[in-house]
């Protein structure tokens, strides 16, 4: 690959390519990924209706929010087991929404753990009205137009703080 | 910055103990090319390939072949993990520790993924933020204590069970010629002659014949675009240096030939560029029938050709390599 062909202007992932250089040696250039640059739209765009479409089915009973959170973070079963330290047989049953109250708090705790959100939103997801419709917070990674929401660890595992302040300016 | 983690984290850590050496260097000597195809396995959730050797094997090839050594350890509890590497960082040796990529705060949304074999430099702390060195970013960040331990003991798959390394010997001279021939004769091995059928270039005749069934796994449309982009991902963007690692190898080739005068090796290294810029294609064609949604059996069938000829042609380009150092 020719040094010119290389370059791609999209500094919010930069990389290191391997080029042909004008001497002919082959050398690194840091340049942008290509496929962000031209596509991340589209990768938002399938990720926004991955999450509505697990949301619904949430909401209607047919899986449990472990497998909302699973699927979302692309986590197989005998993944999710493993780092969990919870039974696959046992997973495979909290996936489906009617066998979901089996699991105890400290089951949850450790999903929540693996999925890196409060243990609480195992039980809730969170959404924020952006224009004239409801948002995922998740899927807006905290980044809604008009309010901001955090929720810092407590020294209590099974506590979180949920704050929500409106976003100045 | 570095191209890869694992080759980038082992470069930027021999460098600062003294030893000159360069990322394709590195990952020639260690034998770093590769081709494995996993049409099923419990781990993931969706067929899937790389394009490298064995996490850590890089570390550890590079070590034997130019007698370099590396202190190791691993951790059963968290806090003796963490305890242990902020005791070498208040020595001021930066450490190589092995982590779950997906807790790597820093890293934008879209490139996190759940693989528990990501490599970093820790070189600092202060207060309860550690100063990490990140072959996959420009500059030093920063990633909360709580974050990097989450990484650093994440459970499953090739757990990293906070495993931390860094050089304690560089030797002062190296026999290149050795390290070199060794490094090459055995990725030329794990191509060619490994015999196991979905590894080396058998691995990318499985993925030509197997691509076709893809539909199957997929959920719906949107998952099938999502997976075929990934193709572009794992070939460009998961710090390859471009095409699978096919450039960063040819530009090893290429610094080979010099150092142990064998200018064959040249004609090589132009080769593999060449065969790159096909793998490049593949890259290119994958994120754009993803992107159209045009995922019919006549596109897969067109993609499935393109990755069959990088078999016929990787297999003649090795069995040429093996001939020239042989």
């Amino acid at each position: 690959m020719k040094e010119k062909d290389g370059y791609v202007d999209y500094p919010e992932q930069q990389m290191i390519l391997y080029v042909e250089k004008e001497d002919g040696k082959y050398g690194p250039i840091q340049t942008g990924s290509y496929i962000s640059a031209n596509y991340i739209d589209d990768y938002f765009y399938k990720r926004h209706n991955l999450e509505a479409g697990l949301r619904e089915q949430v909401i209607r009973g047919l899986i449990s929010p472990v497998k909302y959170y699973m699927t979302l973070e692309d986590l197989s079963l005998s993944e999710l087991s493993a780092r969990t330290s919870i039974r696959k047989s046992r997973v495979q049953k909290h996936l489906e929404s009617g066998h979901f109250a089996s699991a105890t708090v400290d089951e949850l705790c450790r999903y929540a753990a693996v999925f890196n959100i409060p243990a609480a939103n195992m039980l809730q997801l969170l959404l924020v009205k952006e224009d004239d419709h409801y948002e995922s917070l998740l899927i807006l990674e905290n980044k809604a137009k008009r309010i901001c929401v955090e929720q810092p660890k407590t020294d209590n595992p099974y506590v979180v703080l949920t704050k929500i302040e409106e976003r100045i300016g | 910055m570095g191209a890869h983690c694992e080759s980038g984290t082992v470069t930027g850590l021999l460098n600062h103990a003294g030893l000159e050496i360069s990322e394709p260097l590195v990952f020639g000597i260690a034998s770093g090319i590769f081709f494995g195809y996993f049409h099923k396995m419990k781990a993931f959730t969706f067929p899937t390939f790389i394009v490298r050797n064995k996490p850590g094997q890089m570390r550890t090839n590079i070590e034997k072949r130019i007698g370099a050594r590396f202190q190791t350890k691993d951790f059963k509890k968290p806090a003796d993990g963490m305890k242990a590497l902020d005791a070498l960082l208040e020595r001021g040796i930066p450490v190589g520790c092995q982590v779950d990529f997906f807790y790597m705060d820093y890293v934008p949304s879209w490139e996190r993924v759940h693989i528990n074999v990501h490599y970093l430099t820790v070189i600092g702390k202060e207060g309860s933020c550690y100063k990490i060195s990140d072959a996959y970013f420009p500059k030093i960040v920063s990633l909360e204590a709580d974050s990097l331990e989450k990484g650093r003991f994440a459970g499953g798959n090739m757990s990293p069970k906070g495993f931390l390394f860094y050089p304690t010997f560089v030797p002062a001279s190296i026999d290149y010629e050795k390290a070199i021939l060794k490094g090459i004769k055995k990725a030329c091995f794990y191509m060619l002659k490994i015999p196991i059928p979905f590894l080396g270039v058998k691995g990318i005749r499985q993925l030509s014949r197997k691509i076709v069934e893809w539909p199957k796994f997929a959920r719906d449309t949107e998952h099938l675009s999502h997976e075929i982009m990934k193709i572009n991902i794992l070939l460009e963007d998961q710090g390859t240096g471009g095409a699978g690692f096919r450039f960063m190898y040819a530009t090893f080739l290429q610094q080979a030939a010099g150092i142990i005068s064998k200018p064959e090796l040249l004609e090589r290294s132009k080769e593999l560029m060449e065969i790159g810029d096909g793998w490049r294609e593949i890259s290119l064609f994958s994120a754009r029938i993803g992107k159209n949604r045009d995922l019919g059996p006549d596109k897969l069938r067109q993609l499935s050709e393109m990755i069959a000829d990088r078999a016929d042609v990787e297999e003649k380009f090795f069995k040429r390599l093996a001939q020239t150092i042989k």
